[in-house]
């Protein structure tokens, strides 16, 4: 599902690189904690997935497509192949949770019907069905970061990339929303955590772990 | 109810609503840019064509000799009527000739009551087409007719005013467009305002995989919607503000004040249609790089 080969990132303005040939292959269905402390480049490697950023030397492959020979056009049709999750939630705050779940269905194109259908059933996954039409800024952190998760479920992505996502979470909400990204919920999807977080690490049993540091990555057992 | 599944129309309209302040501001702004191209355009229109009716005035008079009998003058006039660039030829007799001069003199028309013979000769009055050429070679053409004593032009300085016309236009085109594109620099200045304004929301919508073209029918339509929302505002404000000006005063040339900003009944349409115009190019100009969905994150 994920291939990265000797990826490279720099930056104009930081003498280290961010990501030093960073080699990783992560197959389809795996779950794969991501780990290391603040400034390691797990953001980097991450928006190197989505394609928000393009590697400075080596090649990222997500799903057999490699990012640094996809069009921009074509680039909004991958990312709806995936679903994003970050520590900031990044909801539309004045729409309701209903809105916000569909925005992810609505820039697909999906049809109305098929809109109302699947963002009932994952907010009914994310136990917030009854919340459909409240304002998103008016929900607590752990219910937001749930939005935030039925969103990058409902388009039923290949790849789920999450960034930090209980870093905003007390313990009990980190626990909850650890369990939706293991579930059944996420229809065998990949999923990749980067977390700096190594409580959470025992919450997922067999998961893989890799760790970066300094730019380094290194597997870990 | 929750909307779902809006196209641009309904997701301009909601994100209009979502910033009314936003609105206003854009609205304001088109509002005075279309409102100095209205005035600039109402004025363009009206002295074009007060200067098209000087130039078919008439231009040629055609003096009779006294030896000419009683109809020699309508012969003449048809056949005159007949030359490439002459619009009209119509006879006065003399005495028909004098009524109008006492006319002319107005209040001094006292000063003709003690003529005991009519002085005015019979002739023909000449109006010439507009841009026809009133040169000398059509006066000498015709004072070889018989019956012909001279041919004197009506207003030696309407040729100066013609030109002056034809150079006026080409400048009136040319600061049209740098209008128009200031109108275009306003509108994509507003747009990008309007962009910069709701960054977190587009990156969102990037994010889960929005098209660029997804993003921009909205401001597109946000635009023109404003634009034409401009252009109602700023036909407005002119009708009342020209009503207002429109004082009988008299101006050079024989202008009134009451023509020169007399409201076109064709203004407002051609103000909609220049705001539509410069809102989907400023538009397209405004979101411009904006909306690349690498840059944009």
């Amino acid at each position: 599902m994920i291939r990265l080969e000797q990826v490279s990132k720099s930056y104009p303005h930081r003498d280290e690189p961010a990501l030093k040939r960073v080699s990783l292959a992560i197959p389809p269905g795996q779950f794969v904690y991501l780990t290391g402390p603040s400034g390691a480049g797990k953001t980097t490697l991450l928006r190197l997935l989505y394609g928000a950023e393009l590697p400075t030397a080596g090649r990222v492959l997500v799903g057999g497509v490699d990012l640094g020979r996809l069009s921009p056009g074509k680039l909004p049709l991958l990312r709806r192949r995936l679903g994003l999750v970050f520590q900031d939630f990044r909801l539309l705050p004045s729409r309701s949770v209903f809105e916000n779940v569909a925005l992810s269905l609505e820039v697909a194109g999906v049809e109305r019907r098929q809109i109302e259908h699947r963002v009932s059933e994952v907010l009914e996954q994310v136990k917030l069905k009854d919340m459909a039409s409240a304002p998103a800024d008016t929900l607590s952190g752990g219910e937001q970061q749930r939005v935030a998760l039925a969103r990058a479920l409902a388009p039923g992505p290949d790849l789920i990339l999450a960034d930090e996502p209980t870093g905003n979470l007390d313990p009990d909400n980190a626990l909850a929303m650890m369990r939706l990204l293991v579930g059944d919920y996420v229809g065998g999807a990949t999923v990749l955590v980067a977390t700096h977080d190594p409580t959470l690490l025992s919450l997922v049993r067999g998961a893989r772990l890799v760790h970066l540091e300094r730019g380094l990555l290194e597997e870990m057992e | 109810m929750i909307a779902v599944g809006r196209g641009p129309l309904g997701r301009a309209w909601r994100q209009m609503g979502e910033d009314i302040w936003l609105q206003a501001v854009a609205v304001s702004t088109l509002c005075v840019a279309l409102a100095i191209m209205g005035t600039y355009l109402t004025l363009c229109l009206n002295l074009g064509a007060a200067a098209s009716r000087l130039l078919t005035g008439p231009t040629l008079l055609v003096v009779l000799t006294p030896e000419a009998g009683p109809d020699r003058g309508p012969v003449l006039a048809r056949e005159l009527s007949r030359l490439p660039g002459v619009a009209t030829a119509s006879y006065v007799g003399r005495d028909e000739a004098l009524v109008r001069f006492r006319r002319r003199l107005g209040p001094q028309a006292s000063l003709l009551d003690d003529l005991e013979v009519n002085p005015l000769p019979n002739g023909v009055e000449l109006v010439l087409a507009p841009g026809a050429p009133a040169g000398p070679e059509l006066a000498a053409f015709i004072k070889n007719r018989a019956g012909v004593a001279e041919v004197v032009s009506g207003r030696p300085w309407l040729k100066r005013l013609e030109r002056a016309v034809s150079a006026g236009g080409d400048l009136a085109v040319a600061l049209g467009i740098l209008l128009f594109l200031g109108v275009v620099l306003v509108t994509s200045n507003t747009v990008r305002l309007a962009v910069h304004a709701r960054r977190r929301q587009l990156e969102l919508m990037a994010l889960v995989g929005a098209s660029p073209g997804y993003m921009r029918g909205p401001y597109l339509v946000e635009g023109m919607l404003q634009g034409l929302m401009a252009a109602l505002l700023a036909s407005l404000l002119l009708w009342v503000l020209f009503s207002l000006l429109s004082a009988p005063a008299a101006l050079p040339l024989g202008l009134r004040l009451g023509q020169v900003l007399a409201f076109p009944p064709l203004l407002p349409l051609c103000l909609a249609v220049l705001a539509v115009a410069a809102t989907l190019l400023g538009g397209f100009l405004g979101v411009g790089r904006s909306l690349r969905p690498r840059e944009m994150l």
